[in-house]
């Protein structure tokens, strides 16, 4: 007997107890869902990420007095670091030939106003010139800031779109000064629209001159220092180009570690990648558990249906058929059973992800490896839980069998 | 000669005593034959129609069938004796409920492993040959006794076995519909195949023509007799 006739006596057998069927089926698709919806979820992250987070600042790193901390103990070693002043900037710049572009920022929060008009908790960026190309920021209308602006401490801003959009709904922002603080900025440029991440506006934020910044916000402190290789490769380099001025301005010696951080993306995509992999283990503990119980309710079931069926079992022997012909037949239909759930598991799964999607700002992609998962998962109980109850039916005396009631 | 059964026992443990349900049968079948098996319960003839039928082995003796030592067959192998050189009708019909009745006749095809249409033609012919060609699409329980013992015997016939070895096929029936179902083994012992019946009634038995009695685990009587012809078999 072959393959298809067994899944042909399967379904209907299947068919034959529907409601019975699908309660039997809980578990099992209660532990595929959850782990196609979870990896779905976990899965749009990583696209998000790698999508938006990475390629906005790709070859960018960025220095600091204390580099990726992760915690306490690296923070006490890291915390007496000395600050990153502008004149490390200026240093480096020049000093470091695989890098494009080396900024220095800073940020702060204040209200945005114009006349009447303001928009609370506004990003307030003090950036050098060439902040563009570190975030690939386009412009809207204007200019960007330009290192003239810088060396004169100019009271002027770029802003971004949601900014201009709210002070000015129905004229021109060009031109036009807002305060910024206590004081005002000439708006000279306004950059293009970037959307929203994670449900947070990307274009609520002003940009002014770094030592105009300094001049106005920040007397003292440290700055920030991004940094872009000329390209991918060059990016150790450069932070080894890096590294090797900044230790000679203090006076490192060879052996002592460095009084500064450099950090790149990958710093932050390993610590993502963790937090997203225990997500993934609680994820397949609860997965498993509810499979677990799956699995028994498919093999009580099944043992259910071998006794109903004796009588079926004796009549299939009696025309011939052997103890392999019923043992497939009942592992084919314990295995249907449990894939049928897997998949009404990954449809309900990748239903509720792309819900997540649609009605919350949380990215969902649906994960095919999951969804592969998900029908080998529910393959396998079907055959482990269904083996026992299976074996039983294969060994049933005939005449017994025929004889039952 | 067919089916040769020699000094055949066969002992059951019933909890610590055993019981001897049969006890040194001998019994030989030629093809084509007719026999009827009688005896009241407890007989054995129930017992010899199960080793007859492969659905057991016997605790000692021998059974040839077509010269094959059955005796000493494995599960599989016995299976495979079912399948291909016996066709059972039972007193209970034994269908499958949930199965129409062309896929009920073709089940003995399916564990002979023979190809979907091929199975399906020659059911389909099967099927006509009991008249319930206009019935096929049915299930069980839509159908009459008769006709279900019907669909029980084209499944019977439909691999083309040595013997059919039916057992109280009239047992479930009222006297008419029994008179067909008679009717319809002996057009099936005319065509030239191996009719053996199980049974306690002495009305039946009168169809065979070799009547074979049983008490207490052993052969009583063999007798040869001229068989009543049924009504109906003129049709």
């Amino acid at each position: 007997m072959n393959l298809r006739e067994s899944c042909g006596i399967a379904l209907g057998a299947l068919r034959a107890n529907k409601l019975r069927s699908f309660l039997t089926l809980l578990g099992t698709i209660i532990g595929v869902m959850s782990v196609i919806a979870v990896l779905s979820f976990v899965e749009g992250l990583n696209r998000f990420v790698s999508d938006k987070l990475l390629n906005a600042g790709a070859n960018v790193f960025y220095v600091d007095p204390y580099g990726f901390v992760t915690s306490q103990e690296a923070w006490e070693k890291v915390q007496d670091n000395p600050a990153i002043t502008l004149d490390d900037g200026d240093a480096l710049r020049g000093a470091v030939p695989h890098a494009s572009s080396i900024v220095a920022q800073a940020e702060t929060r204040g209200t945005a106003r114009y006349r009447d008009k303001e928009v609370r908790a506004v990003s307030i960026h003090g950036r050098g010139a060439g902040y563009e190309l570190i975030d690939d920021l386009a412009i809207g209308r204007g200019r960007h800031l330009t290192e003239l602006d810088d060396q004169r401490r100019r009271m002027v801003c770029v802003v971004g779109s949601e900014i201009a959009d709210e002070l000015f709904p129905h004229t021109e922002a060009l031109g036009k000064s807002i305060r910024l603080g206590a004081e005002s900025y000439e708006i000279v440029g306004v950059i293009a629209a970037k959307g929203k991440l994670f449900g947070q506006s990307q274009d609520r934020f002003a940009t002014i001159p770094i030592r105009t910044f300094q001049k106005f916000k920040q007397e003292r402190g440290s700055f920030g220092l991004a940094i872009k290789s000329v390209d991918q490769a060059s990016m150790p380099v450069a932070q080894q180009e890096v590294r090797n001025v900044l230790r000679g301005r203090r006076h490192l010696r060879p052996g002592q570690p460095d009084n500064f951080g450099i950090t790149t993306s990958e710093n932050v995509l390993e610590l993502y990648r963790n937090l997203t992999g225990g997500i993934f283990v609680v994820t397949v503990g609860v997965a498993a558990i509810s499979l677990l119980v799956g699995g028994i309710v498919i093999m009580n079931i099944m043992l259910v249906s071998v006794t109903e069926r004796t009588r079926e079992i004796g009549i299939r022997k009696a025309m011939g058929a052997r103890r392999r012909d019923i043992l497939t037949q009942f592992l084919v239909e314990s295995t249907t059973l449990s894939i049928s759930g897997g998949l009404i598991g990954i449809v309900v799964g990748v239903g509720l992800a792309l819900l997540a999607g649609a009605v919350t700002p949380l990215p969902t992609a649906v994960s095919w490896p999951a969804v592969g998962l998900g029908i080998g998962m529910s393959a396998m109980i079907g055959i482990f839980f269904g083996s026992y109850p299976a074996w039983r039916a294969a060994r049933l005396d005939p005449i017994e069998a025929l004889r039952y009631e | 000669m067919l089916i040769g059964i020699k000094d055949l026992h066969r002992v059951y443990q019933v909890g610590t005593e055993k019981v001897h349900a049969l006890n040194g049968v001998t019994l030989d079948i030629e093809p084509n034959e007719y026999v009827a098996i009688m005896g009241p319960s407890g007989s054995g003839k129930s017992t010899l129609m199960n080793l007859i039928g492969c659905l057991d082995t016997p605790t000692s003796g021998s059974y040839r069938l077509k010269d094959h030592e059955i005796a000493t067959m494995s599960d599989d192998e016995l299976a495979r004796i079912r399948n291909q050189e016996i066709g059972f009708v039972f007193q209970t019909f034994n269908l499958l409920s949930r199965a129409d009745v062309l896929h009920n006749v073709e089940l003995p095809l399916v564990y002979a492993g023979i190809k979907h249409e091929e199975r399906r033609r020659r059911a389909r012919e099967t099927i006509e040959l009991v008249g319930l060609t206009d019935r096929i699409k049915h299930k069980p329980n839509e159908l009459s006794g008769g006709q279900r013992q019907r669909v029980a015997i084209a499944r019977a016939l439909v691999n083309k076995p040595s013997i059919i070895l039916a057992d109280e096929p009239t047992g479930n029936l009222d006297s008419h519909t029994g008179d067909e179902i008679m009717a319809a083994f002996l057009r099936i012992w005319q065509q030239g195949n191996t009719v053996i019946l199980v049974t306690h009634e002495s009305d039946i038995a009168a169809h065979a023509h070799r009547v074979v009695r049983m008490r207490d685990g052993k052969i009583e009587s063999d007798v040869r007799q001229a068989p009543r012809l049924a009504s109906g078999a003129a049709r």
